[in-house]
Order: structure tokens, then C-alpha cells, then sequence
């Protein structure tokens, strides 16, 4: 039997010992790599879930929620989660359109929270809240006092909701906007996205 | 006899004085009396001033592969404190909003040294890692190649054309 007839053999055998020896150089430069890079934003249900939100509200009654950021920007990240209100007549935030004409709501934010997540992180906080309004016969709409939040008491006056006759409710949009802390500019710029619960404030 | 309940008084009035700085040496670190709305913006000012810095150094922490969950929880709670300080200063609760402020400031000390010394660390083990993980493997792959050139030689000039019978 020749020699030269086993060099096939040989060689494979060479061949697969080197990839082996070789496999953890190879595991870290064959990754492929990440092309996107973004934030997930997101609310769901008392039971994690994305089917059973509050929508009719009963005054000073208590509804939770969870309100989750995934990080996926390829950095640590520190956001500001701007809670805000309000009715169908106020300005709304967008999410939608192309990138750097997505804008924030121009209302006053009712509470501010600080994110810091780490890379491929996800941040998730349990939302308590109830609110404190009464109806104005007068005016025939809702007028708030306050909202509760996570124990914290949020001054809401000023804040009305006129009855919708078109869907027959007091409608009101309890919504988050994200906002990510820019180290260039040394401030936050909207995130250019948020999440909503739309709310029926029903009688008490 | 008047000098009796004289010396009774002063006693009396010493006891007095001496609970009152035992109570108040106590609450000292609790209690901020009439903050202004100046005083209690500065302090959440230099409190978001600090959580930058912070944030700054578990960034980097972070992209150095460090495991920064722990800090990023404390970093957390100062966001916290910061949040119900703006709150407050919000609804002109300037103590209150101080006091928040100077607790998120708090539960920030020692943490820049300690982001420090975890990417310090994490930059080493890096180092290791690559070390083993890839310079030691290329070389390996390289020794099995070299390895297997000589064996073979060797093989060629033991048995020359052929082997066996």
C-alpha cells in the first residue's frame, strides 16, 4: 500500500484537527453581525399579557400594568419614560413617519422615569394607578383632581375630558413617552416612540 | 434651702437642654429646615449632573464587558430619588425635593470607582480571553499544521513510496 495513498486521509485528519483547535478564534470572528439597532417599547396587562388593558375606569379605583424597555442599541442606555395625559382634543405624540419627524406630545409631563439599561437588557417596571375625578353637570365632562401613581400623587387639575357622543364615552389617553439621554447634546431627545391606554372614565 | 431648689432648677434645666441636643443631634441628617426653591434646584441639578457622570462610567463599564447589573440597579434607585425630587420641587415641596435630591446623591457614592474597577477588570479578562480564546488557537492551529508537515515528512522518509506488505 503507498504511502501517497493515505495522503487524502492525512490531510482530512489534519484537516478537522485544525478546525477544532482553531473553533474558539473562529466562534468569535464568524458571529454575524448585528445590522439593527433599536429599542423596544412596551405595556401589557396585570397579567403579562397583551389582551385584557383597563379601559373603563372607575374613580379611584386601581389598575396595573407593566411598562417594559428593551435595549438593543448596542450601548448601555438612559432613558426617561415621560408619563403624560390627555383627552382626544390635546396634542398627541407620533411614532410613525420617517425617522427625525416623529414628535413628542407638547404637554407637561405628569411624572418622569429614569431607565438605565444595559445592552441586549430589558428594564420592566409593575404601573399602579387610579384616578381621582368628578363630573361637572354644568359643562357636562370630566374633570380630574388627581392620579395615583405607584403611590406617587400626581396633581391633575386643569385636566378635562368632554364627553365623546360618537363612541358614547369620556375619552382619555394615559400614554409614555420614551426619551433616551443624547451624551453629544448633553440631554434627552425624544425616542420617537410611546405607548397609550385608552381610557373610559365611567361613572363612580 | 433656696439654694437647694435653685441648684434643682439648674439641673432641671440642664436635663432639658441636654435631651433636646440628644434629639436633635439625632435628627440632624433627617430633617432640612425651610429649603428654598433655589437651594432645592441646585441639589437636583448637581444630583442629574452626577447621575450623568455615572451613567457615563457604567456605559463604559458595560461596553467593556463588564456585568454592570448591579450597578445599573443602584443607578436606578438614584433615578428614583431624582424623579420624586423633580416631583416635588413640581409641586413646591422644596424640603422634600431637596432631600431627595441630596438621597439620589447619596446612594451614588463610591460608584464611579467602583464602574472603574469593574471595566479595569473586565478589560483584562478580555485581554486573557483573547489571549487563549483566539491568539492561543490561531497558534495552536498553526503548531497542528506544522506538526503534521514534519509527520508526514517524517513518514516519507521512513517508508519512502510505500507501506506495509
Amino acid at each position: 500500500m503507498s504511502l501517497e495513498e493515505h495522503r487524502v486521509v492525512f490531510m482530512v485528519v489534519t484537516g478537522v484537527l485544525v478546525l477544532l483547535v482553531a473553533s474558539p478564534a473562529l466562534s468569535r470572528l464568524l458571529v454575524f453581525p448585528r445590522t439593527e439597532f433599536f429599542t423596544e417599547l412596551w405595556i401589557l396587562d396585570s397579567n403579562h399579557r397583551a389582551e385584557d388593558y383597563p379601559f373603563n375606569v372607575t374613580r379611584n379605583h386601581s389598575y396595573s400594568v407593566f411598562l417594559g424597555v428593551g435595549n438593543r442599541l448596542g450601548y448601555c442606555a438612559y432613558y426617561l419614560v415621560e408619563v403624560k395625559f390627555r383627552n382626544q382634543t390635546q396634542s398627541a405624540p407620533t411614532s410613525f413617519g420617517p425617522v427625525g419627524d416623529r414628535t413628542p406630545s407638547s404637554l407637561p409631563a405628569l411624572f418622569n422615569i429614569n431607565a438605565f439599561v444595559e445592552d441586549e437588557g430589558v428594564w420592566e417596571l409593575p404601573l399602579t394607578f387610579s384616578f381621582d375625578y368628578g363630573y361637572n353637570e354644568t359643562l357636562s365632562r370630566i374633570e380630574f383632581y388627581g392620579l395615583m401613581l405607584n403611590d406617587v400623587a400626581l396633581d391633575m387639575r386643569g385636566y378635562a375630558i368632554a364627553w365623546n357622543s360618537t363612541n358614547n364615552e369620556f375619552r382619555g389617553f394615559l400614554f409614555f413617552e420614551l426619551w433616551i439621554f443624547d451624551a453629544t447634546t448633553y440631554g434627552f431627545q425624544y425616542h420617537e416612540r410611546f405607548v397609550s391606554l385608552r381610557l373610559n372614565m365611567t361613572g363612580s | 434651702m433656696l439654694r437647694e431648689i435653685m441648684g434643682f432648677h439648674i439641673k432641671l434645666v440642664l436635663v432639658f437642654v441636654a435631651s433636646m441636643l440628644m434629639v436633635f443631634s439625632n435628627c440632624a441628617g433627617f430633617y432640612v429646615f425651610a429649603v428654598s426653591e433655589g437651594d432645592a434646584a441646585a441639589a437636583i441639578t448637581s444630583a442629574e449632573e452626577k447621575i450623568v457622570i455615572c451613567y457615563s462610567a457604567v456605559a463604559e463599564a458595560d461596553a467593556a464587558g463588564a456585568n454592570v447589573s448591579a450597578l445599573l440597579a443602584t443607578l436606578g434607585e438614584a433615578g428614583e430619588f431624582l424623579s420624586k425630587a423633580k416631583w416635588s420641587h413640581g409641586r413646591s415641596d422644596f424640603d422634600s425635593a431637596f432631600g431627595f435630591a441630596n438621597q439620589s446623591q447619596d446612594k451614588l457614592n463610591g460608584f464611579v470607582v467602583d464602574a472603574e474597577a469593574l471595566t479595569e477588570t473586565a478589560v483584562k479578562e478580555n485581554y486573557w480571553d483573547f489571549s487563549v480564546n483566539v491568539v492561543g488557537s490561531v497558534a495552536g492551529s498553526v503548531a497542528v499544521v506544522c506538526c503534521s508537515f514534519v509527520v508526514w515528512r517524517f513518514f516519507k522518509k521512513r517508508y519512502g513510496g510505500g507501506v506495509g506488505a
